[in-house]
């Protein structure tokens, strides 16, 4: 199936859940990434009942602490 | 306010841009036409060259009418512009 | 109000713009921006700011500029080691504009004293480097009606977005809770490219004027990512929580909150 994360269509495995996607994706600091699925945000306890389908699309959002 | 055709445009108000140079001439004009009403019309006295070729069309360019330039023989020009864009 | 010979030149480039015109740098030059932190993200912004003509800019920080500072604070100097960070920019702002209006405060912002210090001003720019500071500017820019812009930078990455009350998500809907100390890297502990604040403090100043002069459209309701070494931007559409602690239908916080920092960033 293809997803579109980050903005980029890619293909998956049919059927992955959003922690395998993580997993997959490398995601750095996985505890603490805030995931949109289809413009929606998915809590963070949310994510292995989170099944993905052909057409999501899913952006992850990291914590950027920095600035000074 | 419309004028009777041959008639001498009387400007509402006045500027002088000939303290200042491009694109700061451009940007007095629109300053002294900030504060005049729609349809009112401006007297813009500028000098000689870069200004002359420019504000007019810059004026233009904005949605106003520019009505006459005349040359004043001393270096200068005055323009004649209805303001007709906010 | 009308501006003198030497403003109409100084302005000119902003005057001539058709779609900002005198009536943009008038609303410029009675408008009012608090920059947070006058370090990497805030020195561009003020320096921007300061010169498009704002009429009164706050900057707050606490911390006196070190030698570290140097290679992205643009607007400290190398004979402003040692000297409070917040007057060395006030000065870096009057000698590029002194017609605006600048104060220096020289504090932590707290939960105690941001309400009073954000009261002034118009628009808000978060350019602090910890997460109790964000989480602390946006609740309060929240609870008090005011835009603000976030900004966050890490490494080669930066991130931005824009808070207009009634436009679309905060902060706190994207990330609900500061992540625990020492949880996720910040520049102190994982570096960034100076030039990277400066593209991002620059994008919060383009913000500020824009949303003053009233033109264009502020980065409401998205997250704007920024990858220096793809040189990629994306825009992000934001969902809004309705379930937001302090921006939702029934918020949970409703003044602002202090959280500890990490112990490596208490130490300047």
């Amino acid at each position: 199936m293809t997803l579109t994360v980050a903005g980029t269509p890619k293909e998956y495995p049919d059927g992955i859940n959003l922690t395998r996607l993580i997993e997959l994706e490398k995601v750095e600091t996985p505890m603490y990434v805030t995931v949109a699925l289809n413009d929606a945000f998915v809590e963070s306890g949310g994510f292995e009942a989170a099944v993905l389908k052909d057409g999501d699309t899913v952006e992850f959002l990291y914590f950027m602490g920095g600035g000074r | 306010m419309p004028e009777t055709p041959g008639a001498e445009l009387r400007p509402d108000a006045r500027a002088d841009v000939t303290d200042v140079v491009c694109p700061a001439t451009f940007a007095k004009a629109l300053a002294a036409l900030e504060d005049l009403e729609k349809g009112r019309i401006l007297e813009i006295r500028m000098n000689d060259g870069e200004a002359a070729r420019n504000v007019p069309l810059s004026l233009k360019d904005e949605g106003h009418q520019v009505l006459k330039l005349r040359d004043n023989g001393d270096g200068t020009c005055s323009l004649l512009v209805r303001k007709l864009a906010d | 109000m009308a501006f003198s010979n030497e403003q109409l030149t100084r302005y000119s480039r902003h005057i001539i713009l058709k779609e900002f015109g005198i009536k943009g740098q008038k609303k410029l030059s009675r408008g009012s921006v608090l920059i947070v932190g006058a370090g990497g993200l805030g020195s561009p912004a003020a320096l921007y700011l300061a010169a498009a003509g704002v009429g009164r800019i706050g900057i707050v920080d606490a911390d006196d500029v070190d030698l570290s500072n140097l290679q992205r604070q643009i607007i400290h100097g190398t004979d402003d080691i040692g000297r409070p960070k917040a007057d060395s920019a006030r000065a870096g702002m009057l000698a590029v504009n002194p017609e605006t209006e600048v104060r220096a405060v020289r504090a932590f912002l707290n939960a105690g004293n941001i309400m009073d210090i954000i009261r002034d001003y118009d628009f808000i720019i978060d350019g602090t480097d910890n997460f109790p500071a964000k989480f602390l500017i946006n609740d309060a820019c929240v609870l008090s009606g005011k835009a603000f812009s976030h900004a966050g930078i890490l490494r080669f990455s930066g991130q931005l977005t824009t808070y207009v009350p009634g436009r679309g998500a905060c902060y706190r809907c994207i990330f609900k809770e500061p992540p625990p100390p020492e949880a996720v890297p910040t520049c102190r502990q994982a570096g960034v490219i100076g030039a990277l604040a400066g593209v991002v403090g620059s994008l919060q100043a383009m913000e500020a004027v824009k949303y003053l002069a009233g033109i264009g459209e502020v980065l409401a309701g998205a997250l704007l990512t920024y990858d220096a070494l793809t040189t990629a931007f994306r825009k992000i559409a934001l969902p809004r929580r309705d379930d937001c602690a302090v921006c939702g239908a029934h918020p949970s916080i409703t003044a602002p909150v202090d959280y500890a920092q990490a112990a490596c960033d208490l130490t300047a």
